[in-house]
């Protein structure tokens, strides 16, 4: 018997063979490597689908910061399009503006906010202008308050008592949808600012 | 690889293949496109809102009050709730559990008022000047859940 290389040595049959045959072939091998198209297809159809389903025409409707953590509630409606008041511990925001400090307004025996209100009338008589022709979209006096959750009820009473005073009556408290919080024994109390 | 089978030329010639392959690039850049655009604009922080009106001004109604339902009024405080059904009524105090407020007990109240007045779409909310929007949003969140979706708040005196 004939001395051979080392290697493999399939039976005469199998190099006669198309499917096994192959194997053992050394020509030199193509550049080419199709890529699976398939899987790929697949997964970005279902990332599409799961994004499309989760659209939301209406985007953003507040102006999210860090210094604004919203309290959660499980039975809110979808929030509307309407000029947002943002109630942090500093400050008092409109449209994403500062209007006013908060210790600036600390001290003030009246109930309401001269500059958010003249801020707001200025901010309704623009909208009204706008829409004098457009019928479909009347002013309708909303508004939307995003507050801290910490922060106490007597600037939200005065903020609420602004905007009603600015004409905005209808008045919408912005929250996160979610599970109703079990109190929040973390939350550290702020004092009450000082009147 | 996606492919469809097309119908055989029926020729003279050699027999052609009967896969055609389908040129997947465009529909892999428009889902690319629709893909970007989905994430770029994609809003994860659900947003929602609890509708209250301002109570507290002087009222103009004369209109004579609905014996089906009652004048509900919820005074949150540092103690705890207190509801007061009806003119007159009793008062319902509801301690706070801790530093918690009683949720799962003003609900039950609320329900057994509903479940007695099932008209009853009103309350009003009081609060006092401590305290906070996330107690007060959670206290207007369990009226809603109860029934209660006409929310009025005023400040308590």
């Amino acid at each position: 018997m004939a001395i051979q290389t080392p290697g493999k040595r399939p039976a005469k049959r199998f190099l006669k063979s198309k499917v096994m045959g192959g194997k053992f072939h050394k020509g030199k091998k193509s550049g080419n490597a199709d890529l699976q198209l398939t899987s790929m297809v697949d997964m970005f159809t279902l990332l599409v689908i799961f994004l499309l389903s989760n659209f939301s025409a209406s985007g953003d409707v507040l102006f999210m910061s860090k210094e604004i953590q919203l309290p959660t509630a499980s039975h809110g409606t979808e929030i509307e399009r309407a000029p947002v008041v943002a109630i942090t511990d500093s400050f008092i925001g409109l449209e994403g503006q500062k209007v006013v400090d908060v210790d600036q307004i600390a001290h003030d025996e009246i109930l309401n906010i001269q500059q958010l209100e003249d801020n707001l009338r200025d901010l309704k008589k623009r909208e009204e202008f706008v829409h004098q022709l457009d019928k479909d979209h009347q002013f309708a006096g909303k508004i939307n308050i995003q507050a801290d959750k910490r922060t106490h009820f007597k600037i939200i009473k005065r903020v609420m008592y602004s905007c009603a005073m600015a004409g905005y009556g209808n008045i919408n408290f912005a929250i996160l949808a979610g599970k109703q919080e079990k109190g929040a024994p973390g939350t550290p109390a702020t004092p009450p600012p000082a009147n | 690889m996606a492919g469809a089978a097309v119908p055989e030329g029926g020729g003279k010639g050699k027999r052609k293949s009967v896969d055609a392959v389908i040129n997947v690039v465009p529909f892999i850049d428009l889902l690319s496109c629709c893909l970007s655009f989905l994430l770029i604009t994609a809003v994860w922080t659900q947003v929602g809102k609890l509708q209250v009106s301002q109570a507290g001004g002087a009222s103009t109604d004369t209109t004579p009050p609905d014996p089906k339902t009652l004048v509900l009024t919820l005074t949150i405080s540092g103690k705890g709730y207190t509801l007061i059904a009806g003119q007159g009524g009793q008062n319902i105090d509801i301690a706070r559990k801790g530093t918690e407020y009683d949720l799962q007990a003003l609900g039950d109240k609320l329900k057994d008022i509903k479940t007695a007045y099932p008209d009853q779409r009103t309350i009003s909310v009081a609060a006092e000047d401590d305290v906070q929007y996330n107690d007060l949003v959670q206290t207007i969140d369990t009226c809603v859940k109860m029934g209660l979706d006409g929310v009025s708040v005023q400040a308590a005196t």
